[in-house]
């Protein structure tokens, strides 16, 4: 256990960081919905299973999904000429 | 307000308030102590008193369910007001069916992704149902359960494309669901009035310990939060989705359109 919570604080550090340093869109919403996994092993990890059902539900699924069907909505360019 | 005094009401806040937020981050508990004589308390009352096996599902429903009614009520306003934003262009006239707009590539979807879609989208609806159902026995409740399935419908558009999720899920059903379920929450909290007892109070038989009938009106608060949650995620999303795509003239039905 000594070893997960110090290892879960770094890679949830690295995911977050990951989230503002991708610029791509697209590429962002898979960087916040690993954020969002990330913090839902985190918040096992940590005895609060409420939490992270809410995490993983919200964060890595209902979230980036909204985004990513917007993205996909708003792309008016053919395909194959994407970003 | 020029740049220069805004910088300066920063300074003069952050002067003032980091010093507070310093001196309260230094008296916090260590991390991992433990301070949870609240918790340690609801963990010894509640199994006997409620029936409950879900702690949190006690808290949020039963103890402190005024405060969860609140929350409830902030999520419908913020969902109506996301739509009255959106719907603002638009007008109160919603469309029956799919729109799009004239000129945009139909990226059509591989076939894989339609069978993962298929085989995905109703499990996950089932297991929204369950973590809903079983909210006062296993980690969930009413909130996670509702998003859950508001992904399983996503999922569903994810696969049959806009026009065929259209064709399935329809506006008013939405509304009628998220009204209804903040409305059943707001009854649940005044029935227990009509037979004389305080507001909330739970009046139904409590159940079993660990069974699925357990709780009393916990479980039908618990449905009320699902049925608001799924309603207003999925109108959420496709109000969005209407955003995108004005066009005056309905495509074709069963036209595949990304």
């Amino acid at each position: 256990m000594s070893v997960i919570l110090p290892l879960l604080f770094l890679f949830t550090a690295l995911s977050g960081t990951a989230v503002v340093l991708v610029r791509d869109p697209t590429r962002q919403v898979f960087a916040i919905a690993i954020n969002g996994l990330v913090l839902t092993i985190l918040f096992d990890a940590l005895q609060a299973p409420d939490v992270a059902l809410s995490e993983l539900a919200v964060g890595s699924a209902a979230v980036p999904l909204l985004f990513l069907v917007a993205l996909m909505a708003v792309r008016t360019q053919a395909p194959g000429e994407d970003s | 307000m020029s740049p220069r005094i805004r910088i300066a009401l920063l300074a003069l806040s952050g002067l003032i308030l980091l010093p507070c937020a310093a001196s309260v981050i230094a008296g916090l508990p260590a991390f991992g102590a433990t301070i949870a004589q609240y918790g340690e308390r609801i963990n010894a009352i509640t199994p006997e008193a409620r029936h409950v096996a879900n702690m949190v599902s006690a808290i949020n429903f039963d103890l402190r369910g005024l405060d969860t009614l609140g929350e409830e009520f902030m999520l419908l306003a913020a969902i109506t007001g996301t739509v009255v934003l959106l719907r603002g262009r638009r007008g109160e006239g919603n469309t029956e069916r799919a729109m799009r707009r004239p000129g945009r590539a139909v990226i059509p979807r591989s076939e894989a992704t339609v069978l993962a879609c298929r085989i995905a989208g109703p499990l996950t609806c089932l297991f929204g149902l369950y973590v809903v159902l079983h909210a006062t026995v296993t980690p969930g409740g009413g909130f996670q359960g509702g998003v859950i399935l508001a992904s399983g419908t996503l999922l569903i558009y994810l696969g049959e494309g806009y026009s065929g999720w259209r064709d399935a899920i329809h506006s008013h059903w939405l509304d009628a669901l998220e009204g209804g379920g903040a409305l059943l929450f707001a009854l649940c909290g005044l029935a227990p009035m009509l037979v004389g007892a305080a507001f909330m109070q739970n009046i139904l038989p409590l159940g079993t310990f660990r069974d699925l009938f357990s709780g009393g009106l916990m479980l039908v608060e618990n449905v009320g939060v699902a049925l608001a949650v799924t309603g207003g995620f999925t109108q959420l999303f496709l109000e969005f989705m209407e955003e995108t795509r004005e066009a005056e003239e309905p495509d074709e039905p069963g036209e595949e359109s990304a």
